[in-house]
């Protein structure tokens, strides 16, 4: 039945071992010119139980770098405690701070040599000074992808063509959350994995912020 | 390598080798293996089918704990302890393997005092939290221990649940084990925010009762322990008591069959042997003066 | 089937008035199969401190000299009496040791504090410890065990009387064990000294 059951869901909690938690999960990421935006839901499931209503997905990983985590919930949180760790040494070293890219390709890199023992998905996004806003998509086996659109999740599946059809090039800042907002509040709708607020953070040169909407004001619908 | 040799350093002066040791691994395999009968079971450990609860209120943290021990499906221990000190400013309830919450904690409690001796501040519950984190990351959740951390620091009141396999959560109220659905619909339908002190004492109280009876796991008492912003704790040890022992033990009406007179038993025989008088003591030596010339 | 029942045991430590008892029964088996009747399960460790071990004979065996060992060990470096609280805190810090590959053997520790009071503690293979006041048992027929003990516990009873009461609890508990058995002993711990008697059990 476990089998059966974990067919249902997602690459990334298909690997799940017995009794982990899960980031059942809807996350994505967009950037837009001058800065991104990274959302996720707030659900943390073992099997049928919600061991977590109003989690945190969004892991910060230096000043203006950010990463959505989906898989194992103990995998993705040591997996950015360690890249958060290597980030902070690297900015004190070279004395500038980190790019995306940099943090993409730390990431990409733990993913990719351990990945036998990882569950775990993740979009690491942010902003810089050279690159502006942009987001790296990092699945299962550690490859890396730089996207103009990036979810993942096992709610992402259910919005792909969602995604395609909100996704504009050159949105501002608040089409791109609307667009985000939106496409989260779909994944929640159909995915049981996926559920309860949605968070989401938005960073450009001048900063960032956290905002949350309530699950019962999703913008859900036409 | 024989006894009658000594080369090597002597056991005795060497100190143990720090962490789990694996050497009856291999042999245990290879038991469970040859079962002329099938393969021998895996030997079950004790678990605490449990219900554990956290809350922070306005001025602190309450934890709560059911105090029941099972092994499979017998009851081993009807009063046992499952809030565990951390430090003075934290403790941390345990479900899961009972060897594993109550090792794991201890382990941590001795790091985090190390810690405070080394840096001479009060240990934060951040730390408490990663350290537990790590150590059961680490075990990949063969370490069976589901924790509620709770205490006060210079941040305020906090509660983390923290899984077998390492993942963790900072949360306002949480329960865990397998009384934990029963435990959460209490605090689902009757957690607000800025309780007073006394409130939340009475919702961790009525969370676990309702771990104590709508879950088999869990029974007997509830133990609650109250850590206050000003630094104060309250351990109560019993804080409810709806299962005493005592009076069901005295409602039985005592057969004089179980009264046996001296004698009833047969005895092939006996033996007496007296404590020899422990140590030595001037009384053993000759005292002799010392030489003071 | 278990790998912790291929001897067979049955232990009971029982504390009375400033006394307490520990019985076990006498019976090395492989499985089904009786391969002796004058097996040592229950060790004497101090003065007034006792061990029982349930399981694995081997392991029993390994894990009565490691004891001994280790606390010959610490009483020549602390020059002090191992109490049994010390010990039953040892004895679990040597069993969790081997949380991965643990010993099959599920003790109880009986001892009285320095003050006469007894002090009773029992654990699971891998070290976790469960105090009580009133008794603790071990080995393959646990349920028969907790039953009896149950049944015929009063508290405060005098040396001669614990002394029935385990014995009593021990060989009923055993004759519906078929892998315990044949034969038991118990041993009462008082100030003065200790007890030691062989019961006549049935030889089935």
């Amino acid at each position: 039945m476990a089998a059966l059951a974990n067919s249902f869901l997602s690459p990334e909690s298909s690997r799940l071992k017995p009794g982990e938690l899960s980031t059942g999960t809807t996350i994505m990421a967009v950037p837009f010119p001058g800065g991104v935006v990274l959302g996720a839901d707030s659900r943390v499931s073992t099997g049928t139980y919600i061991a977590n209503r109003t989690s945190d997905k969004i892991a910060q990983l230096s000043s203006k770098i950010f990463c959505c985590r989906s898989g194992s919930a103990a995998d993705t949180q040591a997996l950015t405690d360690y890249v958060r760790f290597y980030l902070q040494q690297w900015e004190v070293e070279t004395g500038r701070n980190a790019t995306v890219k940099v943090a993409a390709h730390l990431m990409r890199k733990i993913c990719y040599q351990n990945k036998d023992n990882l569950s775990a998905g993740v979009i690491v996004g942010g902003w810089d000074e050279v690159d502006g806003g942009s987001v790296y998509n990092i699945p299962l086996g550690g490859t890396m992808i730089k996207m103009d659109c990036a979810i993942g999740g096992s709610g992402s599946t259910y919005i792909y063509g969602l995604t395609d059809a909100l996704h504009k090039p050159n949105m501002t800042k608040a089409e791109t959350v609307a667009m985000v907002k939106k496409s989260i509040s779909h994944a929640m709708a159909r995915d049981g994995s996926s559920g309860g607020i949605i968070r989401t953070c938005i960073v450009d040169e001048s900063g960032v912020e956290r905002e949350y909407i309530p699950g019962n004001q999703l913008p859900y619908g036409p | 390598m024989s006894e009658f040799t000594a080369s090597e350093t002597p056991e005795s002066i060497a100190p143990p080798p720090a962490g789990f040791s694996f050497e009856n691994v291999k042999r245990n395999a290879a038991i469970s293996a040859s079962g002329t009968t099938g393969a021998y079971t895996q030997a079950k450990a004790m678990k605490t089918g449990t219900t554990i609860v956290g809350t922070i209120f306005k001025g602190g943290v309450v934890l709560g704990a059911d105090t029941r021990a099972t092994g499979d499906t017998t009851v081993c221990d009807k009063n046992c302890e499952k809030i565990h000190y951390m430090a003075p400013n934290i403790y941390c309830c345990g479900a899961g393997t009972a060897a594993d919450t109550e090792k794991t904690t201890e382990l941590i409690a001795s790091q985090l005092e190390l810690l405070r001796m080394s840096t001479k501040t009060q240990s934060r519950i951040v730390t408490a939290c990663t350290l537990l984190k790590r150590m059961l990351f680490r075990y990949q959740g063969h370490v069976s221990a589901a924790l509620v951390l709770g205490g006060c620091d210079i941040n305020g009141p906090h509660v983390y649940q923290i899984y077998p396999h390492g993942s963790t959560g900072k949360l306002p109220y949480t329960t865990m084990g397998s009384g934990s659905l029963a435990a959460m619909s209490v605090f689902e339908s009757e957690w607000k925010e800025d309780m007073t002190e006394d409130e939340a004492k009475g919702l961790v109280e009525r969370a676990i009762t309702a771990g104590i009876f709508n879950d088999l796991g869990s029974g007997s008492n509830c133990d609650t322990c109250v850590i206050r912003m000003d630094g104060s704790i309250q351990m109560n040890r019993g804080a409810l008591k709806e299962n005493p022992v005592e009076p069901l033990r005295d409602a039985i009406k005592r057969s004089d069959r179980f009264n046996f007179p001296r004698g009833t038993t047969a005895v092939l025989s006996t033996e007496f042997v007296a404590h020899k008088t422990k140590g030595l003591s001037l009384d053993d030596v000759d005292v002799v003066t010392m030489d003071t010339n | 089937m278990s790998i912790l029942e291929y001897n067979g045991a049955a232990i009971i430590a029982m504390a009375g008035k400033n006394c307490v008892g520990i019985a076990a029964d006498t019976r090395l088996g492989v499985q089904a199969q009786t391969v002796a009747c004058d097996f040592k399960k229950v060790f004497k460790m101090g003065d007034k401190l006792f061990v029982g071990l349930a399981g694995l004979a081997s392991d029993v065996q390994t894990l009565d000299q490691l004891l001994t060992f280790r606390k010959n060990l610490y009483e020549l470096k602390e020059e002090r009496e191992m109490k049994p609280k010390v010990f039953s805190a040892m004895l679990s810090s040597i069993l969790y040791e081997k949380r991965f590959g643990p010993y099959f053997a599920e003790p109880v520790v009986a001892g009285l504090d320095d003050d006469g009071k007894p002090f009773l503690s029992a654990m699971d293979l891998i070290g976790a410890p469960v105090y009580t006041d009133d008794f603790v048992v071990s080995g393959t027929c646990t349920g028969n065990l907790y039953g009896m003990c149950e049944t015929l516990y009063k508290p405060d009873l005098e040396p001669d009387d614990l002394f029935e009461t385990l014995a009593q609890a021990l060989l009923a508990s055993v004759d519906r064990d078929a892998l315990s058995g044949w034969g038991g002993v118990v041993h009462i711990i008082t100030k003065e000294g200790v007890t030691s008697r062989e019961l006549k059990g049935r030889q089935d």
